[in-house]
């Protein structure tokens, strides 16, 4: 299929662009197969450069022979297009439709965009499965690397190399995987150096009805825990729900045939009814009724704060159990594909200070959301303003931002990352120029190739020039476990996300610059200070070699 | 009257305990005429703890065996709890610091005792603000004079000695003003804009009563503001209550202004919270904050249902409507609700930070708050009398000076380059208010400081917050200059909740 059929009018003249913050631009609107582009064709004014596949939905109003679009995108952003010419505004609008939600992913930008720098690191091969586990093969030789999976055969939403007991074979791995929701049997999420202790998640046992077992599933989750130890099976559904699942082929671990376990349910939400909390966020925040009972209200009724602390809560028991209990854990709700990962993800913030750095962070992403298994294709197909009709939808991956956006805020100094960061990847998560979150599993991305046809986004991120807009100024590498409060009134709606548009962020941008300038001074001083001490020490010390001749 | 009549007990054995991020200290607990003294023993490596007792809001004791446990809730949210030896030790040590932390005497409080180190008496007390803002006033135009009239405080009891008013309004006119205005809160100057050459007054409402009385005096006063500002410059009058309120004060011989009697003013009702509903909000915010273990709607209906944030809108827009009609429309505004001490207040405040620069330096911050709240009589000695968690029957509390301070809050979150100060001077001032070993937040005007000498027998607050140790804290270190107006957003979703104060002993320590 040619775009060139999906352009309808690829250009229209005298046409106005109201978006939040600028004044109003009237120029030329250009449509490519990936882009809408308004270009004022005056030096000094900013042209708008909007990929298609950021729109969530567009509304069309005519007053007259004029025209008005109104483009709502994935980020939240509103704008507005006044096209004069009803023709050329249904036009448009049709064309926008059609090019925002192309089905096949091959039509995609990424496969279309090449970049304009110099690759320093490919971010393909940034983050092996094989670098990833040397970091833990010195500290243990419990694990080891299983290929099982290398044709995809055994789980298809695994990566190729998982981590497992190493006391476990293949042969038992795919029994194992036959018991358990859609193949995705136990593996090693994180081993906590500090204690040995381990993270591994996984699917539901499929027990059914009649109470299946599986004497491999058994002996590979006993095979974790080491002598006397005891465990932890946390559930992400509450124990009703996991009950109910058992009709439907799925099921939960029988304390009696895992005798050093125990199970706890904690209830996260998932799916649609994320979705619609993020719809009803999203439609407060834009509320412009200026009524601070409705405001809060709303606010409210979304519910979204109170899935941020469920998360964290859950993640927070998981991570005490592993640091302050010194107990192991698997972790798992149905499929094991969302909220698992927000819990394993979030704990290993809490616990381990490495996934608190850049490297950490885009390497906890890679391996615990990426090659886990994550469906971003689908969860991120729409965002806030589209009210499908699918249910695949799910802002799983924003919670967990906001969650580690929630930890940053309450302790500043211990994130290498900023703020900027966290929402440059909810912006990629939803639409963007790279390959790294197109596809829904590892297996997906192989068969399209993304390594050869794509350009990772860490390859644009890890450049120096791009990492100075994303350092935090005040980290201080703190190697302890951090905890984060849970308490409602600790938790706060992230401005920099649900209100960035909604208001002007120049005076806080301006007070960071200022605060980074004060930081840099006082680096400078610093070293100042400490070459003088150092002359100063040279001197006594020549003195002292005079006097004593 | 003696302090040591009402002191029951010298000392018993203590452990006190001041929320989960702090260890405990063990010691010997001692009650002084104004403080309770926690003494760790010649061992021991912390130093001497010390809580004034004019700052227990609340107190609560209960006994089991032969020890007891004393709960201390304090003016400024903190909880605290003492561990005593001794069933009759601790009701002797609860009775005490409950007789000692009500007493009502002005000049038996702590004040009149406290002699700092390196402070001298009448330090900063020779900042006179009208006198001193006169000059600046002055400075910029010549329609204003200041006015001796109030010298013994015979016309005003809750003005200061000095006031500025309109050049062409003698001394008697306004003699005449003050009888028609309650409590003879006749319109002064509280602001000159000189970039717009308009002005800001404050009054109390005027006593038109049920027959709709008139005071041509009055009325002079109002068109000599408008001649004396920028030709053709129109007025509006800013009332604090709604329009339903303030027709109704006309049963109780107040009222507002007619329309026909002030040509070239316009009336505006912005009705804002004071007194009890006030209180009530406070309180219930901070109950609110207590609830450690509850579920994220709770603290969100709560939250919501205590109606502060409300407040706080509501103060900033209507600051925002009188800066607006001064800078954008050229206008001249007269603010008044009833008294003319509480919200009024507060707007006149607030449209001054929004409008003028230099009060947001730490200077002319600390002026402005010895201007328009300390000179301008708001009775701050009964205002604080109590904080949030008293069970004291309530007559005259409110915060409205804390609506202030978290106005003044949400605008240096909103500009965080522009106020001098930060939060921690927003805090001191906060705790000073309702409990503090400086005189300047004793009595209710200046005519009461006057008469208990407030000024000559204590130190100044702006003495003690201006030593250098003190200034480190409560610097904004990002502050840069701006000459222009800032204009806040006060839609919903820009206010937050203050966690700095509120949740300042409940939260766990943040990394800063």
């Amino acid at each position: 299929m040619e775009f060139a059929e999906l352009i309808k009018t690829p250009r229209v003249d005298n046409v106005v662009l109201h978006r939040p913050f600028y004044p109003a631009v009237e120029g030329t609107l250009c449509l490519t197969g990936h882009h809408l582009i308004l270009s004022s064709r005056q030096d000094n004014t900013e042209e708008l450069w909007l990929l298609h596949s950021n729109i969530d939905a567009i509304d069309k109003r005519f007053v007259g022979p004029l025209g008005t679009i109104i483009i709502k995108c994935k980020d939240f952003r509103i704008i507005q297009l006044d096209i004069p010419g009803m023709e050329e505004c249904l036009n448009i609008a049709s064309s926008i439709e059609a090019l925002s939600t192309l089905d096949s992913i091959t039509l995609m930008y990424p496969f279309f965009y090449r970049p304009m720098f110099e690759v320093v690191e490919d971010g393909w091969h940034s983050f092996l499965p094989e670098q990833e586990f040397e970091l833990y093969s010195s500290a243990t030789s419990e694990w080891r690397l299983s290929y099982v999976n290398k044709e995809f055969a055994v789980c298809p939403s695994y990566p190729p190399i998982v981590i497992v007991p190493k006391s476990i074979d293949d042969e038992a791995l795919r029994k194992v995987a036959a018991f358990r929701h859609g193949g995705r049997f136990p593996v090693l999420s994180y081993y906590h150096k500090k204690n040995g202790m381990v993270i591994m998640r996984s699917g539901q046992p499929l027990t059914g009805t009649n109470g299946r077992r599986c004497k491999e599933d058994e002996k590979l989750i006993n095979a974790t825990l080491r002598a006397g130890k005891r465990g932890y099976i946390i559930d992400t559904r509450s124990l009703n729900v996991a009950q109910q699942a058992r009709a439907k082929g799925g099921g939960f671990e029988q304390e009696a045939h895992y005798p050093q376990w125990r199970r706890l349910h904690k209830s996260i939400e998932r799916y649609h009814i994320l979705q619609e909390s993020l719809i009803k966020l999203v439609e407060a925040c834009n509320d412009q009724t200026h009524n601070m009972d409705r405001w809060l209200g709303r606010l409210e009724a979304s519910n979204w704060l109170t899935h941020i602390k469920e998360i964290l809560t859950t993640a927070c028991l998981a991570a005490q159990c592993i640091d302050r209990e010194g107990a192991s854990i698997l972790i798992h709700g149905t499929e094991g594909t969302d909220s698992t990962l927000q819990v394993t993800s979030l704990a290993q913030i809490i616990l381990e200070p490495r996934s608190r750095t850049i490297r950490g962070f885009e390497a906890l992403i890679e391996r615990e959301w990426l090659q886990a298994g994550h469906p971003f294709q689908q969860r991120c197909a729409q965002s806030a303003y589209y009210n499908s009709k699918q249910k695949w939808e799910s802002p799983v991956f924003l919670l967990f931002l906001d969650c580690v956006w929630q930890i940053l805020r309450q302790f500043p100094c211990s994130f290498e990352f900023n703020e900027n960061f966290l929402i440059m990847l909810f912006e990629h998560a939803y639409a963007s120029q790279f390959g790294t979150f197109l596809g829904n599993n590892e297996s997906e991305r192989c068969k399209l190739k993304l390594q050869q046809k794509t350009m990772s986004l860490w390859s644009w991120v890890n450049r120096p020039g791009e990492l100075s807009k994303f350092t935090n100024p005040l980290f201080e590498a703190n190697n302890l476990v951090i905890w984060p409060s849970v308490a409602p009134q600790s938790l706060q709606l992230w401005e920099g996300i649900f209100l960035r548009w909604n208001r002007s962020s120049k005076y806080l941008d301006e007070a960071y610059e200022e605060m980074v300038n004060i930081i840099e001074y006082n680096k400078e001083l610093q070293a100042k200070v400490n070459v003088l001490r150092r002359q100063l020490a040279e001197l006594e010390t020549e003195d002292g070699m005079q006097e004593s001749p | 009257m003696e302090f040591s009549e009402l002191i029951r007990t010298g000392r018993a054995q203590a452990k006190l305990l001041r929320g989960p991020e702090v260890p405990p200290l063990h010691g010997t607990l001692c009650v002084t005429g104004h403080h309770l003294l926690l003494s760790p023993g010649p061992q021991a490596t912390s130093d001497l703890w010390l809580l004034l007792l004019r700052s227990v809001d609340s107190i609560e004791k209960r006994v089991s065996g032969d020890s007891g446990t004393i709960t201390l809730r304090c003016k400024d949210l903190r909880v605290l709890q003492l561990d005593i030896e001794g069933v009759e030790a601790t009701l002797d040590i609860a009775r005490s610091i409950e007789a000692l932390s009500s007493l009502e005497s002005v000049i038996t409080s702590f004040p009149f005792f406290y002699r700092p180190k390196g402070l001298r008496l009448g330090d900063a007390w020779h900042f006179h603000p009208p006198e001193r803002y006169y000059k600046r006033v002055d400075r910029e135009t010549n329609a204003w004079r200041l006015s001796e009239v109030n010298e013994d405080f015979s016309l005003c009891p809750s003005y200061p000695r000095a006031v500025i008013v309109p050049r062409a309004v003698d001394d008697d006119a306004l003699e005449r003003c003050a009888r028609f205005r309650q409590g003879g809160r006749f319109p002064v100057l509280s602001y000159h804009h000189a970039p717009s050459g308009t002005v800001l007054l404050r009054s109390s409402q005027p006593l038109t009563g049920p027959q709709k009385r008139r005071c041509a005096e009055d009325e002079e006063l109002l068109r000599a503001v408008l001649a004396g500002a920028r030709p053709g410059a129109r007025g509006f009058i800013l009332d604090t209550r709604s329009a339903q309120a303030a027709k109704q004060a006309r049963m109780t011989g107040g009222g507002t202004e007619a329309r026909a009697a002030y040509p070239g003013w316009k009336r505006l009702h912005r009705p804002l919270e004071r007194g009890w509903p006030l209180q009530e909000s406070f309180v219930r915010l901070v109950e609110a904050c207590g609830y450690l273990e509850q579920s994220m709607d709770c603290w969100r209906s709560r939250l919501e249902a205590c109606h502060w944030l409300g407040h706080v809108k509501e103060a900033l827009s209507t600051a925002c409507l009188a800066a607006q009609a001064m800078e954008r429309e050229g206008a001249c505004v007269l603010v008044h609700g009833a008294e003319g001490t509480d919200s009024t207040l507060l707007v006149t405040s607030l449209a001054q930070l929004i409008l003028d620069p230099s009060s947001r330096t730490m200077a002319g911050f600390q002026e402005l708050v010895e201007r328009e709240w300390i000179q301008a009589g708001h009775p701050f000695q009964l205002r604080c009398a109590h904080s949030a968690f008293s069970h004291a029957r309530p007559k005259h509390e409110a915060p409205t000076f804390l609506l202030f301070l978290d106005c003044v809050w949400q605008l240096g979150r909103q500009f965080p380059l522009l106020l001098e100060f930060g939060e921690g001077l927003l805090l001191a001032l906060f705790e000073h208010a309702y409990a503090s070993p400086f005189g300047t937040f004793l009595c209710s005007s200046e005519k009461e400081r006057c008469l208990c000498e407030v000024r000559t027998r204590t130190h100044s607050l702006w003495s003690g917050l201006n030593q250098p140790k003190e200034q480190r804290k409560l610097r904004n270190p990002l502050y840069v200059p701006s000459p222009l107006a800032i204009w806040p957003s006060v839609e919903p979703q820009s206010l937050r909740l203050w966690q700095g104060l509120f949740l300042r002993w409940t939260r766990p320590n943040l990394q800063r």
